[in-house]
């Protein structure tokens, strides 16, 4: 045991160290698009568990038997935590519920299916515990309580590692000052030491509202309440918000209480307090001077003790207060004051991202986000549609009206001045070339403003040189990111928690599904056999055309049809999904149904979708990558996909997301919504489509195989002749190479690091600047040995 | 190529066959079979495991002493289940219960075998002797409580299939159960002349216990008289353990040698429980009790309790702390982690298709999944998730895609009018099956060959003269 623990301290260094080296990889890749930046992460960011060679046994799975030692009473604790810092949780046992709520607090969810849901602790999942006000003892404490084993050496370490100098400091705006806050005395002392953050400190002789203690801090008491005030669903739950949550864990208690080891319960009950309720705690706080804030937040992060950025609204007299409430009758879901429960839970405003699945009322989230700051908010999101979808939004549920609201699109632009919501998008935001002088009074205004609150919807769409502009351009005290799918294929996810913050919440698809609040989905991956001749195309050729022939498969088309008309009958609503145009053009032109693409008109985008919506006569339309996000279609509930983005796991989940908005009735059946992917056997198709369902198998959907639809050979469809088959293959083939490329979206970046080059095919009009597109020369610099992430460039 | 496919497949197609025991007992010659007769313990489990119709033939004329008539028999049923009365006559005379009879009036009928009437009926009336030696036996001060006598059976048993994947080293076993392993094709000998595991014995591993002993028990009867066993004694001993009550000793005194030799065998199998050898009393265990049930269909594994959770994204997690268990799961499993009771793996497309290529089937792999869940996941029906069981059978299925037809190939032809013209030709007799002009190759029928191979000659001829 004495000789691991010994191995392990030697290691830590050495992988740190190769980690590093990753980063700057990471680095060099953005550079190519023209990204120079000069602040780095704090080093124990991309710190990884560190694991010495594990013993394997003869399977070659990591062998733990020796490491840990069994506890006689395992059966009633629920967990295994395994020195590489996976974590396998017991949906079955009776303390699931609290494990549950703690490990989403502390690790990153892996898999959570049905039985055994898989976390894992990650330096950024620690990173957002403490920040939400988590000790690194009790969460050592807890863990060794739960799990069914000792606890590895190695992870105590890690969480210390982690731990200890992250979340200790804040910087609260307060009274329109910037102070430098702690808990820990000893934390600022040492902070104190640096010259660089001594230049930051702002004196005064004296001070109104906490008295000058021995050392020159300011002390002062941190309130424990939450700030959030909601309107409570029944008359009798009065309590605190708090008090409405453990109700429905509470029926569950009596009964359980008897098989739970009371060590495990008497903790819980601690750290829940301490959570929820929170304590009168004791601060102190030095000031800062505003200008040297980014100064500031660099030297702690390069001190590892990164800041936590907390706005203390209440206090805020600067900025004017905003007359808007919840409607009294707008009620949130349990989920979705959890979630804001974390955002507001001391009394201020923390920035941070929560993760609800589409259609689970992200939307609602951020209404009363705004609504409980009551400052000055910007949205920004995706598209012209959000947009529009934000507004009709914030009209719903809340007091909000008209006049409060201006948008910022490229379409509408409303009068700003005097307005307290706006609402843009990134890309608008962004925009570094000339704009209109219309456009540009409103971007000054924009920057001009002070903003209490700066909601950031689908924010793990944005590439983060666009989006780093954003955060600079605007200024916002906080920042509350929302979206669905916290996965990038390029892993930079996780430098969201340096962005805005840590992840504040993550919900469980699989429960809200059992509660109700999201359909429950029906997953198919049909496949579709390949026609000899089309087969016969797709071997000999090597080119993208490949795409258009496993997309333009008579087969795929037939299955197409087949479902579309079955669901028709039905009474359903189809969306059918494909990112190539040229097909999506095909089969729609073929099948005489709508479809909307990137060319496609605002206005006319608005016009299918209310036709989608109110309309008996359409119950299909066709959409190409555009309606990937925040396309709001309560109504539509099948979703077929024809053609998608390679293997991006992404795209699949935010398009199942179109139809995961919880449907009226039909609660007796299994399912009330359908997920088709088309894919053509034997073709890239298969390895692509594995590929995208990781993310949500691991968040408990499984697909379902269909090698053959019943029925489909009776149906009369299109394409079932060998001479058609001929005609549509002369028709592929004559397509040329352009056609077989992906709609590209303005503002999208290519997500491959491996290339330096991004080819684009454009026509003359795009290359000379419509289509959003932008011609701008890059130049690489070559930096050596300097590991600079691209992502700190600026601060705010 | 063509010819190693071929080879793959046979081996493929060579399912592990486990007969019943009325499967078993039709293999006997019929003088075995009588003398089986004469114990009412034989005649009571072979009377068990009828076809309900049987059992109902059987009861009606248990007391009737002359034969009867055969389209009498035939009257009992209605017309619409005329299938199931034909099979049940058919086990009953394979099983030589009763036989044909010519009534006095010439008429065809059926007579009860008179050893298996007369025993029968001592079994269901009771009298006779007490079937299992001298009855009571003194107080055992060191007697066996139930739950030690499972573990101990199910201890036992383990070091068979242990020995049986090789994992506990050569000398675990006595010589003659490793013979009988060996003879029953579940091993065979390498070059260093030890016993390794063939893809039967990866068959009989993903078995339930009670299929596994079955299966074992009746090969080890056919190399029973090779020993000098008495297969008789065997079998009648056999049937006597099960109807014995678990947790009860019973007494060897009355048994003859060739009986203590097999008792011996059973104490190493697990299937009895004796302190010591020269201790003359033993106790049955669970998996003798079950055994004359022969191959059970049985949802779940009567001798295990379920340690096996099946997740829809592929995990396999085993609550077990058997290396044997976990050494089967590796069969078809990625093995990732393992704590100190808890192994975790994933089903890969890997994983799968190695199994199979051991000869392994996704329905036996299917089989040892659900009858080994965990009895938390029982609650669910179909108890393994579908998407799981498509998968494992699909991957299954991947394997083979291709079909196979022998032909013969034409190529290096010396101009391109010559493959024309053959090509054409055997084109217009149906039997071309591939052609390339490019290459200049051409693949005919076996049964086109001799057509296509004369007209070339002929052509050929032709051309030089």
């Amino acid at each position: 045991m004495m000789g691991k623990r010994e191995r392990k301290n030697g290691d830590g260094s050495k992988g740190k160290n190769s980690k590093r080296t990753k980063v700057a990889n990471i680095d060099q890749d953005e550079d190519s698009l023209g990204v120079d930046g000069t602040v780095e992460l704090p080093e124990s960011a991309s710190r990884h568990v560190e694991e010495q060679v594990t013993e394997e046994d003869e399977f070659g799975a990591k062998d733990y038997r020796q490491l840990l030692q069994l506890k006689l009473d395992h059966k009633s604790r629920p967990l295994w935590l395994a020195p590489d810092g996976h974590i396998f949780l017991e949906s079955f046992s009776p303390v699931y519920k609290r494990a549950h709520d703690f490990l989403i607090a502390i690790s990153e969810p892996v898999c959570r299916p049905e039985h055994i849901h898989e976390y894992k602790l990650t330096a950024y999942s620690l990173y957002a515990a403490v920040s939400v006000g988590l000790q690194t003892s009790d969460i050592i404490e807890y863990l060794r309580r739960l799990s069914k084993t000792s606890i590895p050496d190695g992870i105590i370490e890690f969480i210390k590692l982690c731990t200890l100098s992250y979340g200790k400091l804040k910087l609260v705006l307060k009274h329109n000052r910037y102070f430098v806050e702690s808990t820990h005395p000893d934390v600022l002392q040492r902070l104190l030491k640096d010259p660089v953050v001594q230049q930051c400190r702002l004196r005064e002789d004296v001070d109104e509202d906490g008295q000058e203690t021995k050392e020159g801090f300011l002390v002062s008491k941190l309130s424990g309440q939450s700030a959030l005030k909601l309107n409570q669903p029944n008359a009798n739950s009065t309590g605190t918000p708090g008090s409405s949550a453990s109700q429905d864990g509470a029926e569950q208690n009596g009964e359980e209480k008897t098989e739970i080891p009371s060590d495990i319960y008497d903790f819980y009950q601690k750290i829940d307090r301490e959570d929820e309720e929170g304590e009168e705690l004791q601060t102190v706080s030095f000031e800062v001077r505003q200008e040297e804030i980014e100064n500031l937040q660099r030297r702690c992060i390069e001190l590892e003790f990164p800041l936590l950025a907390e706005y203390d609204f209440r206090n805020d007299t600067h900025n004017p207060d905003l007359n808007i409430d919840l409607k009294p009758t707008t009620v949130l879901r349990p989920y979705q004051e959890k979630s804001l429960r974390k955002m507001f839970g001391n009394g201020r405003a923390r920035s941070g991202v929560i993760v609800l699945p589409c259609g689970a009322g992200k939307t609602l989230v951020g209404v009363t986000a705004a609504c409980t700051i009551r400052k000055r908010c910007l949205v920004l999101c995706t598209s012209g549609v959000a947009v529009e979808q934000w507004r009709s939004q914030f009209k719903m549920w809340s007091t909000v009206d008209d006049s409060m609201i201006c948008r910022f699109t490229s379409d509408a632009k409303d009068k700003p001045m005097g307005c307290s919501i706006s609402i843009s998008t990134y890309s608008m935001v962004a925009h570094t070339t000339k704009r209109s002088w219309e456009a540009e009074q409103v971007m000054k205004w924009l920057r001009q403003q002070e903003w209490g609150l700066m909601l950031l919807d689908e924010v793990h769409t944005i590439p983060a040189k666009q989006f780093r502009r954003v955060l600079t351009v605007v200024q916002a005290h906080c920042k509350l990111g929302l979206t669905a799918t916290l996965v990038r294929e390029d892993d930079k996810i996780a430098d969201l928690n340096f962005l805005i913050g840590p992840k504040l919440y993550e919900a469980n698809w699989m429960e809200l599904q059992r509660m109700n609040f999201i359909a429950r989905v029906q997953c198919a991956e049909v496949w579709c056999p390949m026609t000899p001749e089309f087969y016969r195309e797709y071997l000999g050729i090597r080119t993208r055309k490949q795409l258009l022939l496993y997309v333009m498969n008579p087969n795929k088309f037939r299955a197409c049809q087949f479902l579309v008309r079955f669901h028709e009958q039905q009474n359903d609503k189809v969306i059918v999904f494909s990112d190539n145009v040229f097909a999506l053009k095909h089969y729609a032109i073929a099948m005489d149904k709508p479809y909307i693409y990137g060319p496609t008109s605002q206005g006319e985008r608005l016009q299918i979708l209310q036709n989608f919506q109110h309309n008996p006569l359409v119950n299909t339309i066709f959409i190409s990558k555009v309606g990937d996000n925040s396309f709001d279609l309560p109504e539509a509930n099948v979703l077929i996909q024809i053609s998608s983005h390679g293997g991006s796991r992404r795209q699949e989940a935010q398009r199942l997301g179109r139809i995961l908005r919880a449907k009226k009735g039909g609660a007796a059946e299994e399912y009330n919504a359908f997920f088709y992917t088309l894919v053509s056997q034997d073709t890239q198709e298969m390895y692509y489509s594995m590929k995208r369902q990781r993310f949500l198998v691991n968040q408990g959907y499984s697909f379902k195989i269909i090698t053959k639809l019943a029925g489909i050979d009776e149906s009369n469809l299109k394409y079932s002749s060998r001479q058609e088959q001929q005609q549509l293959l002369q028709q592929v083939l004559c397509a040329s190479d352009l056609d077989a490329e992906e709609e590209k979206l303005p503002g999208e970046s290519n997500t491959k690091s491996s290339s330096q080059y991004v080819r684009r095919v454009g026509s003359m009009s795009s290359m000379s600047g419509a289509d959003d597109q932008v011609y701008v020369e890059y130049q690489s610099k070559s930096r050596k040995g300097q590991a600079q992430h691209p992502l700190f460039k600026k601060f705010r | 190529m063509r010819f190693s496919n071929f080879k793959m497949a046979a081996s493929m197609g060579e399912k592990l066959k486990c007969r019943d025991l009325h499967g078993y007992l039709q293999t006997l010659p019929s003088s075995v079979l009588d003398r089986l007769y004469n114990h009412p313990a034989t005649c009571l489990a072979v009377f068990r495991e009828l076809p309900t119709l049987a059992k109902h033939y059987v009861t009606r004329v248990l007391f009737v002493d002359q034969p009867v008539l055969k389209t009498s028999v035939e009257s009992w049923v209605q017309k619409s289940h005329l299938a199931n009365h034909k099979k049940a006559i058919q086990v009953l005379s394979d099983l030589r219960v009763w036989q044909d009879q010519t009534l006095p009036g010439g008429l065809p009928g059926w007579q009860l075998n008179t050893i298996f009437r007369t025993n029968l009926r001592i079994t269901l009336l009771g009298g006779g002797k007490p079937w299992s030696g001298t009855g009571k036996t003194a107080p055992d001060k060191n007697a066996k409580d139930i739950e030690s006598l499972s573990k101990y059976a199910l201890d036992r048993w383990e070091l068979v299939l242990h020995f049986l994947v090789g994992s506990k080293g050569d000398d675990s076993v006595s010589a003659d159960i490793a013979h009988v392993l060996v003879h029953s094709g579940l091993m065979k000998q390498n070059e260093q002349g030890k016993p390794v595991i063939t893809p039967s014995g990866f068959q009989f591993l993903l078995l339930d216990t009670a299929s596994q002993v079955w299966f074992f028990m009746l090969q080890y009867l056919e190399t029973a008289e090779s020993r000098g066993l008495n297969l008789v004694d065997a079998l009648s001993f056999l049937f006597r353990l099960s109807f014995s009550s678990f947790g009860k000793d019973y007494s060897c005194e009355s048994m003859n040698e060739s009986q203590l030799q097999f008792l011996q065998h059973l104490r190493e199998l697990g299937l009895v429980f004796q302190r010591k050898r020269k201790s003359m009393r033993y106790y049955p265990t669970s998996l003798a009790i079950n055994l004359a049930s022969g191959v059970t269909n049985a949802s779940t594994d009567t001798h295990r309790e379920g340690f096996l959770v099946i997740e829809t994204n592929h995990r396999v997690y085993a609550y077990t702390e058997s290396d044997l268990q976990v050494e089967i799961l590796g069969l078809f499993t990625q093995m990732l982690y393992r704590f100190p009771n808890l192994s975790v793996g994933m089903v890969t497309r890997e994983s799968i298709q190695q199994a199979v290529s051991f000869g392994i089937t996704a329905e036996q792999i299917l089989h040892y999944l659900r009858t080994n869940t965990h009895p938390e996941m029982r609650s669910k029906v179909p108890i393994i998730p579908p998407t799981i069981s498509d998968q494992i059978r699909l991957w299954e299925l991947e394997r083979d895609r291709l079909s196979f037809q022998p032909g013969v190939v034409y190529n290096q032809f010396l101009s391109s009018q010559d493959f024309e013209l053959l090509r054409d030709y055997a084109k217009d007799l149906g039997v071309l099956m591939l052609d390339n002009a490019v290459t200049r190759t051409l693949v005919v029928t076996t049964s086109g060959h001799d057509d296509v191979k004369k007209f070339w000659r002929r052509q050929k001829k032709g051309q030089q003269s």
